[in-house]
């Protein structure tokens, strides 16, 4: 465990999210210390993705506030959450098809970048050097992740496994300082998902961010994670030690089903 | 065999972002540019300003809506009357005495504005509603250019284009208006090559892609949306004005109706959305083979001796070139930019076939 100063990097309160009559997330608190590994758990429909899109902008919460190092980013659009460092991967992938893999990973620069319509036209003065610079971090990403081999082909015909690599190559070039990982091991075997874990581990201790991780496997769970919180329709039922939370008798009946036998 | 990319090894962040990683394809090209600026000396003017101009300075408008459609995946069924904006204002320019030069920047920009007003409805409105939209807001501009004496000199009146002038020079001969529609369609190639390369153009695809995603990146999608109306509106803008200044010689609103709008989207789709050097085909096809098709019948029916009415003449090209686009469309739908492309893949490993991934 790296530095874990008191200032929390992710400080959300009271939050509640409501489609029409259905409330799918409410009265949710959470603080993710800087350098945190966070998980979040819970059975399908219990509020996970709502409650990050909640952060991220794209669904702002009716109530609650979310802070993002001490500032207010409530209601924020999603592409000002990411320029103020919070960048994530989506549980059903959100790679751009028909694009490389370099050039899906070069997304990821896009908000230290200033793309124009002349700096393309006078591309050899105006774009190449901020070009290049930036193609300079993605290259350690891409070394970073393994991804050397696959740089120019097309993401359409990848693997599940690559896939979910690419997009936290392109997450984490933006150099966050927040990681939101929804379900990054979806689908994966027991090989991807270790190394998938040790990826997570390595961003956290050599890039310094922070993570909060959705997931259902709770080997990694129990693995990689600082803290955890459980969520059961929409509502919390358990924080702290993941050990401790996976004993917790609610998060039991939660997944599965009563713990009377 | 001629694209080999054996040998090639790019050791620089520089040399593996050049416009053309693979040398045949950069000789190609060099080829090609040099057979555009010897073409005044091989081919008769009839050829050369009947079919080659129209078809450089159609390319060059093509490549403007694909870079809205193609790229940034928005539907425009209204890029005729941008280009008449940039046709008219850049005319009434010249005719108030402001330089040529200065002129077409005017028209594109002008063209840029009214494009925006366009982005406005995109940034509400997807797909096919976008689409109406961009239609609806052609037929607000035809309207506007056959009601207004002031824009276009009335419904059935025509503006007679001013001298072209470029750097003190006038242009008046063939060969003269020829490169002029070279050097634009040149430069249009280059801007969309480099858009290839850049956050730019990745952005844009990105909008198209999956636009949550693009948000999550920071992409504003509002604005690249807006950015790719106005660069694309600039390039019709100015396409316009110098087809006027340089093949039609008149401005005339019929010629930036709305069947024209039809005919540059049928250009970009049938060319491939997103490829460069498929507008080019999907142009030279719209543009030029009707002519083509419609010799080669006459030829025939000489040759053979046959007695073809003037009717059946008339209607055998346009069925051919119909039916050209649906096989086309059929065999490959991604266009003949694609169709390009597999035989460059193929020959890229031939004749070790097994190689290829």
């Amino acid at each position: 465990m790296t530095t874990l100063s008191n200032k929390p990097i992710l400080e959300c309160t009271g939050i509640e999210r409501r489609f029409g009559g259905i409330v799918a997330v409410t009265g949710v608190d959470l603080v993710i210390q800087r350098g945190e590994i966070f998980g979040l758990v819970g059975p399908n429909g219990s509020g996970k993705t709502t409650l990050t899109n909640a952060i991220t902008g794209f669904y702002p919460p009716n109530e609650g506030t979310v802070r993002l190092a001490g500032k207010n980013i409530t209601g924020t659009a999603p592409h000002k959450v990411a320029k103020l460092g919070v960048a994530r991967t989506f549980q059903n992938l959100a790679l751009f098809n028909g694009m490389s893999v370099l050039d899906n990973i070069l997304l990821g620069r896009h908000i230290h970048m200033h793309p124009g319509v002349f700096r393309t036209a006078f591309y050899w003065w105006a774009a190449r050097p901020e070009e290049v610079e930036n193609r300079k971090i993605v290259e350690e990403v891409i070394e970073f992740l393994q991804l050397e081999s696959i740089r120019y082909e097309l993401v359409d015909g990848l693997p599940i496994g690559l896939k979910k690599r690419v997009e936290l190559a392109r997450a984490l070039v933006a150099e966050p300082q927040m990681l939101i990982l929804d379900e990054p091991m979806a689908g994966m075997n027991q090989e991807e998902k270790g190394y998938m874990s040790r990826f997570i581990l390595d961003a956290r201790d050599e890039r310094g961010v922070s993570v909060l991780l959705i997931e259902h496997h709770m080997d990694v769970i129990i693995g990689i994670c600082d803290r955890v919180l459980a969520l059961n329709y929409g509502e919390m039922i358990a924080s702290g030690i993941p050990k401790d939370v996976v004993k917790d008798p609610r998060v039991i009946e939660a997944y599965i089903g009563g713990s009377h036998g | 065999m001629f694209y080999r990319l054996s040998g090639v090894y790019h050791s620089s962040l520089i040399s593996d972002s050049r416009m053309f990683k693979v040398p045949a394809d950069r000789n190609l090209a060099v080829f090609l540019l040099l057979i555009g600026l010897a073409a005044p000396f091989i081919l008769p003017s009839l050829y050369l300003n009947s079919y080659i101009l129209p078809w450089l300075i159609w390319t060059a408008a093509a490549l403007g809506l694909n870079l809205v459609t193609g790229w940034a995946g928005q539907l425009h069924l209204g890029y005729a009357a941008v280009m008449a904006v940039g046709a008219y204002s850049a005319i009434h320019a010249v005719r108030l005495g402001v330089p040529w030069e200065i002129a077409l920047i005017i028209g594109g920009l002008a063209a840029s504005v009214i494009g925006s007003l366009f982005a406005f409805a995109a940034l509400r409105v997807k797909g096919l509603y976008l689409a109406l939209t961009t239609l609806a807001m052609q037929f607000v501009m035809d309207w506007v250019l056959t009601h207004s004496p002031t824009i276009s000199g009335g419904s059935h009146a025509s503006l007679q284009a001013p001298t072209l002038a470029l750097l003190g020079q006038q242009i008046t001969s063939d060969a003269g208006y020829y490169y002029v529609a070279l050097g634009w369609c040149v430069l249009v190639t280059i801007f969309m090559l480099n858009l290839k390369r850049t956050g730019l153009g990745r952005a844009l695809v990105a909008v198209r892609e999956k636009d949550f995603a693009a948000a999550i990146l920071g992409v504003n999608s509002f604005y690249y949306k807006i950015l790719a109306f106005a660069a694309s509106s600039f390039i019709a803008g100015v396409s316009g004005a110098l087809l006027v200044a340089t093949f039609y010689f008149l401005a005339a609103p019929e010629q930036f109706s709305v069947n024209v709008s039809i005919q540059v989207l049928a250009m970009v789709i049938v060319g491939g959305l997103g490829s460069i050097i498929g507008s080019y085909f999907g142009v030279a096809l719209i543009l030029l083979v009707p002519g083509l098709v419609n010799g080669l019948v006459v030829t025939a029916s000489e040759e053979l001796g046959m007695q073809v009415n003037v009717e059946t003449l008339a209607h055998i090209p346009n069925a051919v070139y119909g039916a050209l686009i649906v096989i086309i469309l059929m065999i490959e739908p991604l266009g003949l930019g694609k169709l390009y492309g597999n035989i460059r893949d193929y020959l890229m490993t031939w004749p070790f076939d097994q190689l290829r991934k």
